[in-house]
């Protein structure tokens, strides 16, 4: 009977932990019926030909664990959509950072040679290779969720679909997945920008040996950095939990609201702190500001500049959280942010 | 060529319709306790032909749905588990002969139709 235990052991590796033992005595009770029943003479031990024309019935050892819902697939069908709304999203977020990659490049590169070529291809070549690496990570976070997470949890595939739905969302406000996404490219650039190129945040100019660039946010602007990036962060979480809910439901609003006010408080810290701008004079010389103001003067235009764009930015924040907090808590549940492929 | 087309379509939507009715012929032979193969053979002898992989997988589905309750026992120095409806799978079963009835009534009344034509 070793075939047969060979056979059980091949199940057993493909079958789901629940139950596993359980069904196997029961193959194996079933198999030693049909044996039995085959064995053209019952006083002696069957023979191999038996056996096989058995188990070969029973079918093979993949067919038989996947009737008992082992899982042959790595992304099922209850994740699958979400995971090809994220690859979706991915997909936009690398090509936008690529493409990025090639405009800074020909910025930085205004006069064509054969190096300036190969640099092109470079990122191109960047392109692919960074979307194998995202595609993989983001499949493999998707198998291991599809095998970590109970049955029970995955439940919305199975609920009852109310055809009302489709008038009760008629009216409301919508917003496109490309909206979201481009939001979260612009915010991962954002992030990238601040935290890894701050020195590429200045002032450019034609300098004898090409292009060259002066910083013009300070070392006051630094002890800022960890809470912008929270924000930011914070603000990517919730786009992706809009992506996969499709509408603004309370939580997604309350959050707004405490991001939103995350976001005012760095705002006014920004603008009652220190000044975050200092432009060398030498860079303004480049610029040909040096007539009428000295750098100093110009230095503190930029920062009362930078100051009315964040005092604007905290006033476009208040009226935002008031309409959210207005549309979705005081008038009604009904009124919800609904999410079209487009 | 053709007449392969015919078969192989015809058997595919034959076990179409078997499959629709395994669950209640399954059910309907458990009102005495029986163990999967012993089941099997019994459908098969009355012209019911169920594979095991499809067989097994059921029993334990409708036994988790509490409609069957089932129990391990040695006979013949072979463990075997026998499946038996629960009370509960009796009124379901009851419930679905009814519904089995008034679909073979009307599939009746819309093939005679058909054959009238």
């Amino acid at each position: 009977m070793k075939l047969i235990d060979l056979y059980l052991d091949e199940i057993r590796r493909q079958l789901p932990p629940r139950n596993k033992e359980d069904i196997l005595k029961e193959i194996r009770s079933t198999l030693m019926d049909m044996v039995e029943d085959r064995n053209p003479d019952p006083t002696q031990s069957p023979n191999e030909e038996t056996l096989k024309s058995v188990l070969k019935e029973f079918g093979s050892p993949r067919e038989v664990a996947a009737q008992y819902g082992a899982k042959n697939y790595l992304i099922g069908p209850r994740l699958f959509p979400t995971y090809l709304q994220v690859l979706r999203i991915v997909l936009i977020v690398i090509a936008a950072f690529n493409i990025l990659g090639v405009v800074v490049t020909i910025i930085r590169q205004p006069n064509i040679d054969p190096g300036f070529l190969d640099t092109i291809a470079e990122v191109v070549g960047g392109l692919f290779s960074s979307l194998f690496t995202a595609f993989g990570i983001v499949t493999l976070s998707f198998a291991g969720i599809e095998r970590t997470t109970p049955e029970e949890w995955h439940v919305e595939i199975d609920q009852e679909w109310d055809p009302d739905q489709l008038i009760k969302h008629e009216d409301v406000q919508r917003v496109s997945y490309t909206g979201l996404a481009f939001e979260i490219t612009l915010t991962l650039i954002f992030i990238a920008l601040i935290n890894f190129f701050l020195d590429q945040i200045g002032i450019y100019y034609l300098g004898d040996s090409g292009w060259v660039s002066t910083p013009i946010l300070n070392d006051n602007f630094l002890r800022y950095i960890p809470w912008i990036t929270a924000y930011s962060v914070f603000d990517i979480g919730l786009n992706l939990y809009l992506i996969r809910t499709g509408f603004w439901d309370k939580w997604a609003t309350l959050a707004k609201v405490l991001i939103n006010a995350f976001k005012i408080a760095v705002n006014f810290a920004i603008i009652l702190g220190p000044a975050v701008i200092t432009v060398s004079a030498n860079a303004w010389e480049n610029l040909g500001f040096d007539l009428d103001f000295t750098a100093r003067q110009l230095t503190q235009g930029m920062n009362i500049g930078l100051d009315v764009v964040l005092g604007l930015a905290i006033f476009g924040l208040i009226v935002e959280t008031i309409k959210l907090i207005y549309r979705n808590f005081i008038k009604g549940s009904g009124a919800r942010i609904e999410i079209h492929p487009d | 060529m053709k007449d392969d087309a015919v078969y192989e379509q015809t058997q595919n939507l034959v076990q179409e319709l078997r499959r629709g009715v395994i669950v209640l012929a399954v059910l309907s032979q458990l009102d005495q306790e029986q163990y999967g193969y012993s089941l099997m053979k019994s459908l098969e002898d009355q012209g019911l032909q169920v594979d095991q992989g499809t067989l097994y997988p059921l029993l334990r589905r409708l036994e988790e749905q509490e409609l069957l309750a089932s129990d391990w026992r040695v006979e013949t120095s072979r463990p075997r588990r026998y499946y038996i409806l629960s009370e509960f799978g009796k009124e379901v079963l009851e419930n679905m002969i009814s519904e089995w009835d008034r679909i073979k009534t009307t599939m009746d009344k819309l093939l005679s139709y058909e054959k009238e034509i």
